[in-house]
């Protein structure tokens, strides 16, 4: 699939503070936007176009009534935060997806949640082997499906 | 180029089967008509899948998930999907268009229908019987299950004795057992679920599960059985063709109403008309009526095989009901199939006291890795700001779910029919949802949300959350050219031969006269099975030449 390259309309400035206030610092971490995980919320993005479509449109409605969303202090970012959320929640959600996709993705957060960073294949996890025993109790039951 | 712009082709030779749908249902019947020695072609709208190219082996796979791997054709958006236009249903049907269909991003549990799920008008007094019986399907269950590979064990109380599964079941799981022995403190029945799912190595080139938590994102292992691994390589070997990227624009008919064969748009955008002996439907319960649909002609004036009214009428979903539980210890989750390794019957046939008729199955379910759980999973998303990495801390790897499948009746007024503006990028009238949750389906989802309540407080869940019916759940799409003996009261016979044109069959999900409350795909392949095992002993007419 193609990637995008990121447009003017998105100010890599607002997307970073934004991360800020969605995802805030933990641990030995700082808030997403000062991990520097704006450029990659925009790059993915683009990696679909509908998806690429709903976050430019997200972008632009936050900033047709947030054009001074990076100067505010903290408390007043959450609150435009907030009414964004309450009246354009379709949009919101790309947002907040894209953020957590990206966030959680980075090992520097793997490393601080004690995930293992990888794809789910080809690798894949080590189960505890299927043991009959467990049927132990459920095989005494008669039969009770309906016959007809 | 535009659609006047194009002459037709005809293709070459008459084929004596041309299929459409190259899914769950057309691959089995491909392969056994090919076997038998007919001219078998296939037009499948998508294409081949590169397993190495799955959702699950990129580092990007949750972003893949959401979008261009996404359940939904109306946010996938590739070329070969189509558009369904859902705003009147609180339900999205989900799909994917390739050779394999949706068994490329199925979860493959693979129940089987009971006996009573037969007969629900003589036993309940409700929908209408089905007109053959659970014994006259039972050896094409048991052939699927061989093609497809079956892990799991016989001896399941809650259904009929059956044939010994090809594999043992998948792993349980600590996270697994912590429902298990909820149900049994609650004297409830529960049993390792049917699984296409190789639990060891079966089937040609395909490996055992390595419990990658990520099978319904494709599965680069080939452990997940779909059918462009299992019945496609027998069908090529057998000398079938299929044609992928080829979009059928309408099923053709002659003056007496007999089918043709099939328009349709090739790869690159060239109409084109295959001609055929007989036309097998398997695009599934929304593609398949709107073909028909879309096939109208003067001798079909209302639509192809729709002088009974009732393509497109009756669609049932199942609507999903889903319980997630958390869990004050980790139980890393994410480890092994997300959904379908046990599941519980409890609450299966019918009893009045209850409230209403019919009942559910619950489907155990996993989760998934960090990105999945605070975008939600089954619930709402976790906070943004304060208290964010708190509470994805508790909810990670200490997450469970049960599943509500559900019978849905058929209603007459649950329908699909052509949008009369949206269409495909080729310019073919898209299909429209009109789906309403009848009371008696609230009231058994209600039911068994109370009761999944009592299992998860049973094994300790510290919070419980419910999504009542969830939207991105309509997988199972069924009832839309139902099956009966009454050319007045159905679209297809016994055999799945359409009432009015006798070279025409369908063999998706949308002949069933029920959805019982069980994933549908095995019963699909299984009536695939009995049409293909039809023609060959039936129709010789079919046949051009000898091979």
């Amino acid at each position: 699939m193609s990637t995008r390259t990121p447009n003017a309309e998105v100010s890599e400035a607002v997307v970073s503070a934004l991360l800020d206030c969605l995802i805030p610092a933990a641990g030995n971490l700082p808030s997403a936007g000062n991990m520097g995980l704006a450029t990659e919320v925009i790059r993915l993005a683009g990696g679909q176009p509908r998806f690429w479509g709903l976050f430019t449109r997200a972008i632009a409605t936050f900033n047709s009534t947030n054009s001074e969303f990076v100067k505010l202090t903290g408390d007043d970012q959450d609150l435009a935060i907030r009414s964004f959320e309450v009246d354009h929640p379709d949009l919101f959600g790309a947002l907040l997806d894209i953020s957590y996709i990206v966030y959680y993705k980075d090992p520097r957060v793997h490393e601080r949640i004690g995930w293992e960073g990888k794809p789910p294949q080809p690798d894949g996890n080590v189960m505890t082997p299927w043991d009959e025993s467990v049927l132990d109790s459920a095989r005494k039951r008669e039969p009770f499906w309906r016959r007809v | 180029m535009t659609n006047k712009d194009r002459t037709t082709e005809r293709d070459g030779e008459t084929v004596d089967i041309l299929v459409i749908g190259a899914g769950a249902s057309g691959g089995a019947a491909s392969a056994w008509l090919a076997e038998a020695g007919f001219d078998v072609m296939c037009l499948e709208q998508g294409f081949w899948q590169d397993a190495s190219k799955y959702a699950s082996a990129s580092p990007d796979y949750e972003f893949e998930m959401m979008t261009n791997w996404a359940i939904d054709p109306n946010v996938r958006q590739r070329a070969e999907d189509y558009p369904v236009n859902v705003s009147e249903s609180p339900v999205t049907p989900v799909m994917f268009n390739g050779v394999g269909g949706s068994t490329i991003l199925w979860s493959a549990h693979t129940p089987r229908f009971h006996p009573s799920d037969f007969r629900v008008k003589t036993l309940d007094g409700v929908a209408d019987d089905w007109p053959i019986t659970y014994d006259e399907l039972e050896e094409y269950y048991d052939l699927n299950d061989e093609v497809m590979g079956c892990s799991g064990i016989s001896g399941d109380p809650a259904n009929p004795p059956r044939s010994p599964r090809q594999m043992p079941p998948l792993p349980i799981g600590d996270d697994g057992m912590r429902l298990v022995n909820a149900f049994e403190k609650l004297g409830w029945h529960w049993w390792p679920s049917d699984s296409y799912i190789n639990s060891q190595r079966y089937g040609e080139g395909r490996d055992a599960c390595n419990f990658c938590g990520h099978n319904h994102m494709g599965c680069y292992q080939r452990a997940k059985s779909s059918t462009d691994l299992t019945y496609w390589p027998r069908a090529l070997r057998s000398g079938a063709v299929i044609k992928t990227g080829a979009r059928v624009r309408r099923i053709t008919t002659d003056a007496a109403g007999r089918a043709t064969g099939a328009d349709y748009i090739d790869s690159k955008g060239q109409e084109r008309h295959q001609s055929a002996r007989a036309v097998i439907m398997a695009a599934n319960g929304i593609g398949t009526p709107r073909l028909l649909l879309n096939s109208a002609s003067d001798s079909h004036p209302e639509g192809l095989a729709n002088s009974s009214g009732l393509v497109g009428k009756n669609l049932m979903f199942h609507p999903f009901a889903m319980i997630t539980g958390v869990f004050p210890e980790k139980m890393n989750s994410w480890r092994g199939p997300l959904s379908n390794f046990a599941m519980s019957q409890e609450f299966y046939e019918t009893d009045r006291s209850r409230g209403f008729v019919r009942g559910y199955t619950y489907q155990f379910q996993r989760s998934l890795g960090p990105a999945w759980v605070a975008r939600g999973g089954f619930t709402d998303p976790i906070p943004w700001g304060q208290g964010h990495h708190e509470e994805l801390e508790k909810r990670l790897g200490s997450m469970m779910g049960m599943a509500v499948i559900g019978e849905d009746l058929p209603e007459l007024h649950n329908t699909v029919d052509l949008d009369p503006e949206l269409t495909d990028s080729d310019g073919i009238p898209a299909p429209r949802i009109r789906y309403t949750l009848s009371q008696n389906s609230r009231d058994q989802l209600d039911h068994a949300i109370a009761n999944a309540k009592k299992v998860f407080e049973t094994a300790g869940a510290s919070d419980i959350y419910v999504d009542p019916m969830m939207q991105q759940s309509g997988w199972h799409l069924m009832g839309t050219a139902r099956m009966g003996n009454d050319p007045a009261g159905s679209v297809v016979n016994r055999w799945g031969q359409t009432h009015d044109v006798d070279n025409l069959f369908i063999i998706d999900g949308s002949i069933f006269v029920t959805g019982a409350a069980v994933n549908p795909t095995p019963t699909i392949q299984a009536l695939a099975l009995r049409t293909a095992d039809h023609i060959v002993a039936e129709r010789a007419d079919l046949k051009g030449r000898a091979r």
